[in-house]
């Protein structure tokens, strides 16, 4: 074997092994949501057989159409998007406003507060969650829609995201905005606003996400089933007293994720770009 | 328009001291350089009399007016960053026009003067275009544009050619020079680390080293006339040969005596006991004989650059570039040499400023 072709045959080898361990992993993570989407489609008494079965017998709508059945099922989703609008605007409002002041402005005790902004990403939410709980309730926002939004209106890491991103646009832009007469205020909206498309779009599509799946959030300061999000509103609709009827949740779970998935698939670009900014310049 | 006037400016970042007690006037439509290496403060100086840094120290006039207090959003200078610093998501036309929006004017009049500038730059097909799909040089021109737009009193340009490949870089300097000076006559604040832009295209040049001003003068001053050591190797290509030595007077002859060598000088140079000699490599006279005053030397190699070819001459630790004429064509052996008589500087050792020269 000559060197040339030992060198083509590790590099075989290799591309092969990566494949292997990729296909793996992907396998791995995919499992859940394959086992989902069959289960959906079996009765309750399939599903929960064990060892467990791949292929529904009898293939059944049943949990969708128990899902489509529920009289609040569109209301759920009209909140969720709802809920889900909020905090993606809120974020995208105070996250940008901040995440320019942090980066852009010298003011005293920037550096400091960023940095004790950013030590609450260390903080566990259920340290924070009976406070939250406490203030929302003295403000009478309890069971609604806009006081759990009020908690989510802006973020941590979405103001990191900003920072970082306006830090590394060029200095020399923005001085050049100042000697065209812009001052900070007019250089945000012209010149830092439509050159964060990207990164806006990063925190949009994360919130949105984010939100739209939540749970612990809605399950503790939402009460009455007509004002539920999607999550709590399936885990509440098919919990019985003694069991929990586990397959429309999941067929309803998966049609909850489709907006989802679809806005992965097609803002996926934002996504990366969204850690590369997060893992770029600082 | 107006004049600059930089009265004991200092700017301090944390314990460096970028600018130095610095006082220059810029007269009103004059083409001032600002010339250094990098970290000299020649930029610093830019950015204060900008706005976009405040001095430590001193006071800046544009005009009549005090600025330092003053915003650079209402100093109404304009500036051409290196990189030009054009807004990526705006065209061509919304770059040019952003300065005019900033300041209220009315829509009609803002097409009326971008039109204007644009095709007085050449630049009239391009307004719709993105920066981004425009070369170098077109977007040197709207950076340009964008500063001309709303007629500055002072233009201040941060090395606006280092960022375009030779050719165009060489056209534009004259093409700059020729729109700031004899069209528009507007106040300019060049600031270059490249010696011939700044010979080629100032009215006077500023020398900057280590934030302090070396000199001031026009480029013929500057040329000939060097005040120090930094002045005179810094301006010239190669640079001037800095000798050390002693000057003495042997049997009525002032003779500059170094370990390898001795030369002698006009009489009226000052004797002293340690001295520096420095010479122009374009001012020596070669030759390949000996000659009665001429100093023996051994041919290192030669650089040749077209017309002109230098040669280096080694004495030991010791070297000095020359220029030979075009018919020695040798590039190895002994060679002869003596710097021109009224083409000489004298040195002080210490403070390394001229004393003779």
């Amino acid at each position: 074997m000559t060197p040339k072709e030992r060198e083509k045959l590790i590099r075989r080898i290799w591309i092969v092994i990566t494949y292997v361990v990729l296909i793996t992993f992907a396998f791995v993570y995919l499992m859940p949501f394959i086992r989902s989407l069959v289960a959906s489609f079996m009765t309750w008494a399939q599903a929960s057989r064990y060892p467990p079965e791949w292929i529904p017998n009898p293939f059944t709508l049943e949990n969708y159409q128990k899902l489509f059945r529920l009289e609040l099922f569109p209301r759920w989703i009209r909140n969720t998007a709802l809920y889900a609008g909020l905090i993606v605007t809120g974020n995208v409002i105070f996250a940008s406003m901040a995440g320019y002041a942090f980066a852009r402005l010298k003011f005293p005790g920037r550096d400091a507060i960023f940095s004790a902004l950013l030590s609450l990403l260390m903080i566990p939410m259920f340290v924070t969650l009976v406070p939250n709980y406490i203030i929302i309730y003295k403000l009478g926002l309890i069971d609604n829609i806009f006081g759990l939004s009020l908690l989510g209106l802006t973020n941590v890491s979405s103001i990191f995201l900003m920072r970082q991103y306006f830090m590394s646009l060029s200095n020399e832009i923005f001085e050049a905005a100042r000697l065209d007469g812009c001052g900070p205020i007019k250089a945000f909206f012209y010149i830092a606003l439509p050159l964060a498309r990207p990164a806006l779009g990063a925190v949009a599509v994360y919130q949105f996400l984010g939100s739209w799946n939540a749970f612990i959030g809605p399950l503790i300061f939402l009460r009455s089933p007509e004002n539920f999000t999607l999550p709590v509103g399936l885990s509440f609709a098919f919990q019985r007293s003694m069991w929990t009827e586990y397959t429309p949740i999941i067929a309803g779970s998966l049609v909850a994720s489709a907006p989802t998935i679809i806005l992965f698939i097609v803002l996926n670009k934002y996504l990366i770009r969204g850690i590369v900014i997060t893992g770029g310049k600082g | 328009m107006a004049r600059v006037l930089l009265k004991n400016v200092t700017k301090k970042f944390g314990n460096v001291i970028a600018v130095n007690n610095l006082n220059l006037e810029i007269k009103d439509g004059e083409f001032m350089v600002l010339l250094g290496p990098s970290g000299c403060g020649k930029s610093t100086t830019l950015r204060m009399i900008a706005g976009l840094e405040t001095p430590t120290e001193g006071e800046i006039w544009i005009g009549d007016q005090l600025v330092n207090d003053i915003d650079p959003t209402k100093r109404n200078v304009a500036m051409v960053f290196q990189s030009y610093a054009l807004y990526p998501h705006m065209t061509v036309f919304g770059n040019i026009e952003f300065p005019l929006r900033m300041a209220g004017v009315p829509k009609q009049e803002r097409i009326k003067k971008v039109k204007e500038v644009a095709e007085f730059l050449g630049i009239a097909e391009l307004l719709n275009r993105k920066p981004s799909e425009l070369s170098g040089g077109q977007q040197q021109r709207v950076a340009l544009a964008r500063a001309l737009v709303r007629e500055p009193q002072v233009f201040l340009l941060d090395e606006p050619l280092s960022n375009l490949d030779a050719k165009i870089r060489t056209q534009m300097r004259f093409e700059l020079k020729k729109l700031l000076s004899y069209e528009l006559g507007i106040t300019t604040v060049y600031v270059t680390h490249d010696q011939v832009e700044a010979m080629t295209m100032a009215d006077r040049i500023a020398v900057m080293n280590k934030g302090i001003l070396q000199q001031v003068g026009t480029p013929d001053e500057i040329f000939y006339k060097p005040k120090n050591t930094f002045v005179a190797t810094f301006v010239g290509s190669p640079p001037m040969n800095l000798i050390e030595g002693s000057i003495v007077e042997k049997e009525g002859k002032t003779l500059f005596e170094t370990e390898y060598f001795s030369l002698q000088l006009p009489n009226d140079v000052p004797k002293a006991e340690k001295a520096i000699l420095g010479f122009r490599p374009q001012h020596v006279e070669v030759s390949l004989a000996p000659r009665e005053g001429y100093v023996k030397g051994n041919l290192l190699g030669v650089e040749k650059l077209g017309v002109e070819n230098y040669g280096h001459i080694g004495y030991g630790r010791l070297e000095i570039v020359v220029r030979l004429p075009e018919e020695i064509r040798v590039t190895r052996g002994e060679i002869y040499w003596k710097p021109q008589e009224n083409r000489i500087y004298i040195f002080d050792t210490k403070s390394k400023r001229t004393i003779y020269g």
